[in-house]
């Protein structure tokens, strides 16, 4: 088995007729915040779609810890050890807080005490979360939601997180609040690939950005380069 | 008043369970399966068939129709919608037109127009503090109510049930989470073919069986479903007792020709305030 988490080479994919990526290249290195950033319609939500295994690859190879992933559905992924949080309508709002965790567990094959045993793990993780696992998650403030969607995601104790603009049209003080739980979550040995349009708030907390630019890698450094850059708007466009 | 109340309730008690089969398989696939009819019609030939020609005693048809007729109902998904999956509502729609017309032109080709009745014998009605309740009033309203508790029981308290609620709530979410939709579809259909088997019996037990036995209950049941909230499964039974109900109280102060108006015009109102049905919700859409 391979140590490098996500591998990814030469990645073509896409909607209808059009390829999104255009031949992306790219490994993450083990217990990484690894963030994707770019201008909007760049193709960093369809590549953590395509990782996740919700848009189908046209062409390459995607590996997680060196197994070939490339063809696998995503229940398959994520007992491989991969887990996604999509951008929006993370969580089954017309459903509890108690039922999303307790479908969280049953998804991935959870049954009886060590289901709840993990559901308490997780929940110990998100306390906001824990006081209201009967409310209906659909009357969560977005913050909250968006810790549910980590908590949910994380119950499959996922090497590997995926996380889809974790802070979009978040409050900054709750978006400080999920980027603190994206540290917290690699902390404990997560390996976190970050798509995210707040550049300013995701940079301190990656360890190396991925620029993508109409469907191609225009960079990849650590987040320490970009940070000292004053060109990053021209890096976005892809003049730099 | 209350002779008519407990008709009322019966002729919603029947119209409720094709009404939830249509509200189950709205939630899931999205699409209102207009074949609901002519699959009420196909399983209560099914039934009559295994009691008239093969001899076997109605409870026991009943049962072997309800475990059986599901399966017809996954052969036509596979068949018919599965196909045509990724085509939107509207072709799916269309297809269950078509699929009507064929089940209900296969019955009428094997079985011809004549209407039939089950082998069973007349008893009489009983008298409950002035109401008249005959057996087969009985029957409905506790086949009814035992298979809607065990389907509330199914969707609140089973894994399959969370998981049919979770791709009825967000599908494209239930996809990223790993939920296997092919599984939790075919199960939909297998609940939603057990409720029809059992709808279809009941109402040949009500009325004769003949082509046109699903026919005359698409309306009223697609109705219950949208008064109710298309897509949940208490709307469905609310809006199809309600209208039972009403149809029959109406009866009181107008013609009964007149009592699908009467029952009609409360719809047009419900809606009128709320255009999602009683338990309806907005449809999230990006």
């Amino acid at each position: 088995m391979s140590a490098i988490p996500i591998s990814v080479e030469n990645l073509r994919a896409g909607y209808g007729g059009d390829d999104i990526l255009n031949g992306i290249t790219f490994d993450v290195r083990p217990g990484e915040v690894f963030t994707i950033i770019g201008p909007n319609g760049s193709g960093k939500s369809s590549l953590i779609k395509v990782l996740a295994g919700i848009v189908p690859v046209r062409e390459g190879r995607i590996s997680l810890f060196g197994r070939d992933v490339t063809h696998l559905k995503t229940a398959q992924r994520i007992a491989a050890g991969l887990a996604y949080v999509p951008q929006e309508f993370n969580v089954f709002r017309n459903m509890t807080v108690g039922e999303n965790l307790r479908l969280a567990t049953e998804f991935i094959g959870l049954r009886g005490g060590v289901a709840q045993s993990e559901r308490d793990r997780v929940l110990g993780m998100f306390p906001d979360v824990a006081g209201r696992l009967g409310v209906q998650a659909g009357t969560l403030s977005g913050g909250q939601r968006q810790m549910l969607a980590f908590a949910c995601a994380l119950i499959s104790a996922p090497d590997v997180l995926l996380l889809d603009e974790p802070s979009a049209g978040l409050s900054p003080r709750l978006a400080g609040e999920i980027f603190e739980a994206v540290q917290t979550v690699n902390a404990q040995g997560t390996t976190v690939i970050l798509v995210e349009q707040n550049v300013a708030a995701a940079l301190p907390v990656s360890d190396r950005v991925l620029v993508l630019v109409n469907g191609a890698v225009r960079r990849l450094a650590p987040a320490t380069d970009l940070k000292a850059r004053d060109d990053l708007a021209q890096l976005f466009l892809g003049e730099a | 008043m209350a002779q008519l109340l407990v008709n009322g309730l019966v002729t919603g008690l029947i119209v409720a369970l094709p009404a939830l089969a249509l509200s189950l398989t709205f939630g899931i696939l999205r699409f209102p399966n207009f074949a609901i009819g002519a699959m009420l019609t196909a399983a209560a030939y099914l039934a009559w068939v295994l009691n008239f020609y093969g001899g076997v005693p109605l409870v026991a048809a009943a049962l072997f129709t309800v475990v059986l007729f599901p399966l017809v109902a996954l052969a036509c998904d596979a068949a018919v919608f599965r196909p045509l999956r990724d085509r939107g509502p509207i072709t799916l729609l269309v297809a269950s037109m078509g699929l009507s017309f064929v089940l209900e032109n296969l019955c009428r080709l094997m079985f011809g127009n004549e209407a039939r009745n089950f082998d069973m014998a007349l008893t009489r009605p009983y008298r409950v503090m002035g109401v008249r309740i005959n057996f087969e009033q009985i029957l409905t309203a506790g086949v009814s109510i035992g298979a809607m508790v065990l389907v509330y029981v199914i969707l609140i308290h089973s894994p399959l049930g969370r998981a049919m609620r979770a791709m009825s709530d967000n599908p494209t979410l239930a996809a990223a989470r790993g939920i296997e939709a092919t599984r939790v579809v075919s199960l939909t259909w297998l609940l939603a073919g057990a409720l029809t088997a059992a709808a279809g019996i009941l109402i040949g037990l009500d009325r004769a069986i003949d082509p046109q036995l699903g026919w005359n209950y698409i309306i009223v049941c697609f109705a219950a479903a949208v008064v109710g909230g298309l897509g949940s499964p208490v709307g469905a039974v609310v809006g199809a007792i309600g209208l039972g109900v009403i149809g029959e109280l109406a009866t009181l102060v107008v013609d009964p020709n007149y009592r699908a108006g009467v029952a009609f015009a409360a719809i047009a109102l419900v809606l009128l305030f709320r255009p999602n049905g009683l338990f309806g919700r907005l449809e999230i859409r990006k």
